[in-house]
């Protein structure tokens, strides 16, 4: 070939070739774009699904039962996360976890149990798949757990009560059960108002853990409220404190204390004995948990004795300054006798109620109509709810019938074939206080005070608490129940406990009244039941409980002592009833 | 080279020339996408750190708890009464022994 014909010689262009490899590129071009176009357009939802299960997590708050409290804020229950220890014996069971012996052995160690009990535990059957190991185990113990790394052995959030207050409050705020659940005292009765429900949320989690997209709630949960109570906290220790002193002293089979703000209604201190710990719950007995001072009714004795004289002064059947004659001390009411201590001989009504006269008090009740005595005890809380929101509280009992003997309106007199609360004792003497405005108890902290409802004439109100002065003074029937500084206007009541067919031998000590006289603050009534001791009326046993209680309570409350001035003028009129 | 020929350089430029708006618009594509890149790692930081905040407020929460429940342990009543009488020998003074200041 000469060199001008290889000059000419052009490469030539194969076609098919070309056609082939452009095809080939072409082809994976369009396979490429397809696949693509598959992926976004046709069918995107498997991919997004396959991320989603990957990355979308639920995640739910984790809620606390709502703080109880006492009026100046201090805890009475506070709930604390822990953890609950649970396993799923298949899990275990398929994935041979309990061959591992150290971690179940570091495990049983940690929930305080034998190694041999817990494996028996997750291993009777295989079949089940949710197992308690140990419930409420703290915190420090569920992190060591986790890191246990057990197969099948799991961790879920609970809460534990606990009650710092211990036994001074325990009838009163209750308990929860295991589940958070009140089953008792204001843990029962307010138990929606403190209980939360968590809120569910849609989270994407990275590969790390961490929320990186919030994606909105599913579940819109319900904030847990708190609760603020009338107590106050330092008066309801107080009471429980001297309270248990005086059962163990009296060797009585229970006590109750109730402590009320006259002018509101407000619950400041409510105490039980025997009282038990709401911490520990192994060895709970049902008659330490009852709140007696609303669930209890006793035959509140000569404690009633005011209210028949505020009565018959409504009623007009008696004037203030009537001289009344109770000689010979004794009297015969069809066939029944009605007898005082001694013969008291020509009496004032304040008299009768300083000298707790059962003659007095009869002779006015029999002066007027059956139906007007009920209807001041009535009116005055006996045979009604208090108003109180507390489970299992008792009405009390007023017998209603069409007729009464002679002897049954006596009787009905001095406190006896009627019962009471230690609650209902306390309002009554409350509503004396706040000069015949009768308040609704209240065990929540109140903003202002309630509209009370007027139940005595204002007046007839005060003279009483005049009268009611001299029951502490010299000469009265509870001598232990003054206290230096701020007069007391009480009543001491000694009711025999009635048994079947009649009235048997063991008694109940009560005390009631309002301090001070001048300006009246508190009501407190003291029932302590069966005390055993040769002391058993109300002035020995219920009175010095009544002026402990009561004068460091006022004090805890800055209220200022009486001035002397007032002291001689309220003594100058205790002098004049004699 | 040949006078009459052109340098593609030049026509190059000379059509990008008459492209920028398209060019322009281009870039903010870019740049946005660039954006959008950023401003969402940026928001997946923070919901992280939303949700550490949170965790530690939780956990802020549960210790006020323990906390709160040591505090009242420490000054419940009857112990701080106790204390009170027995170790430091202190009484209640009575109502006559109390001196009542008025605040003007």
């Amino acid at each position: 070939m000469t060199r001008a014909a290889k000059q000419k010689q052009q490469p030539e262009l194969i076609h098919w070739r070309l056609h082939v490899v452009l095809g080939v590129v072409c082809l994976l071009f369009v396979s490429l774009i397809t696949r693509a176009a598959y992926i976004q357009v046709v069918e995107p939802e498997r991919l997004r699904h396959e991320s989603d299960m990957r990355t979308l997590r639920t995640t739910s708050t984790e809620v606390q039962r709502g703080l109880i409290t006492d009026r100046n804020g201090e805890m009475l229950a506070v709930s604390v996360p822990v953890r609950a220890v649970w396993a799923d014996p298949k899990v275990i069971h398929d994935n041979k976890s309990v061959d591992d012996r150290r971690r179940w052995q570091a495990l049983a160690d940690v929930l305080q149990v034998q190694e041999d009990k817990l494996l028996d535990r997750v291993t009777a059957n295989p079949k089940r798949r949710f197992v308690y190991l140990k419930r409420q185990v703290t915190p420090i113990v569920a992190d060591y757990i986790k890191k246990l790394r057990l197969k099948g052995v799991y961790l879920k959030a609970e809460s534990r009560r606990y009650y710092p207050a211990g036994e001074t409050i325990a009838q009163l705020v209750g308990i929860t059960n295991i589940d958070d659940v009140g089953i008792e005292g204001i843990e029962q009765a307010y138990n929606s108002w403190l209980t939360g429900t968590p809120s569910k949320q849609k989270v994407r989690k990275s590969r790390d853990g961490h929320v990186v997209e919030r994606l909105g709630v599913i579940q819109e949960g319900e904030k847990p409220n708190d609760l603020v109570l009338s107590i106050d906290q330092r008066i309801q220790a107080l009471a429980y404190r001297e309270l248990k002193k005086a059962t163990e002293y009296n060797q009585a089979t229970s006590g109750s204390i109730v402590v009320l703000d006259v002018h509101t209604g407000e619950v400041l201190a409510m105490v039980n004995t025997p009282s038990y710990n709401p911490n520990s719950r192994d060895e709970l007995q049902s008659f330490r948990m009852r709140n007696r001072a609303v669930t209890d009714t006793y035959e509140p004795g000569s404690t009633i004795k005011p209210f028949v004289v505020a009565a018959a002064l409504e009623a007009g059947v008696v004037k203030l300054d009537e001289i009344i004659p109770t000689s010979p001390g004794w009297m015969r009411i069809g066939g029944r006798q009605v007898r005082d201590a001694r013969n008291f001989g020509d009496m004032s009504l304040a008299r009768i109620l300083q000298k707790s006269s059962n003659m007095g008090v009869s002779k006015l009740s029999l002066r007027m109509p059956i139906e007007q005595l009920i209807g001041t005890y009535n009116s005055m809380g006996l045979g009604n709810y208090t108003g109180i929101d507390l489970v299992g509280e008792s009405a009390g009992i007023i017998r209603e019938q069409h007729r009464w003997s002679d002897f049954e309106r006596a009787t009905l007199s001095f406190g006896y074939g009627l019962t009471a609360t230690p609650l209902q004792l306390a309002k009554m003497y409350a509503t004396l206080g706040s000069g015949g405005i009768s308040y609704p108890a209240s065990i929540l902290k109140l903003r202002k005070a309630p509209k009370g409802e007027r139940v005595l004439d204002e007046k007839i109100a005060h003279e009483l608490i005049k009268m009611l002065v001299g029951v502490t003074e010299k000469g009265g029937t509870a001598l232990l129940a003054h206290i230096d500084g701020y007069p007391v206007a009480g009543k001491t009541g000694t009711s025999r406990k009635a048994v079947a067919g009649g009235y048997g031998d063991d008694y109940v000590a009560l005390f009631a009244g309002i301090a001070p006289a001048n300006n009246p603050r508190l009501a407190i009534s003291v029932v302590i039941n069966d005390p055993k001791s040769d002391h058993y009326y109300g002035g020995d046993v219920a009175a010095p409980v009544f002026a402990k209680v009561m004068s460091a309570s006022l004090q805890m409350l800055n209220v200022e002592p009486i001035s002397p001035q007032e002291q001689s003028r309220l003594a100058a009129y205790t002098r004049g009833v004699r | 080279m040949a006078k009459g020929q052109l340098s593609l350089p030049k026509i190059v430029l000379q059509d990008l020339w008459n492209h920028k708006w398209v060019l322009l618009l281009m870039l903010f594509v870019l740049l946005n996408a660039v954006a959008v890149v950023y401003y969402s790692y940026a928001s997946r930081k923070l919901i992280s750190e939303w949700d550490r905040l949170l965790q530690q407020r939780d956990q802020l929460d549960v210790e006020w708890r323990n906390l709160l429940l040591e505090e009242q342990s420490q000054t419940e009543h009857s112990r701080i009464i106790r204390i009170a009488t027995k170790q430091l020998h202190m009484k209640r003074p009575l109502p006559n022994e109390e001196v009542v200041v008025k605040l003007p």
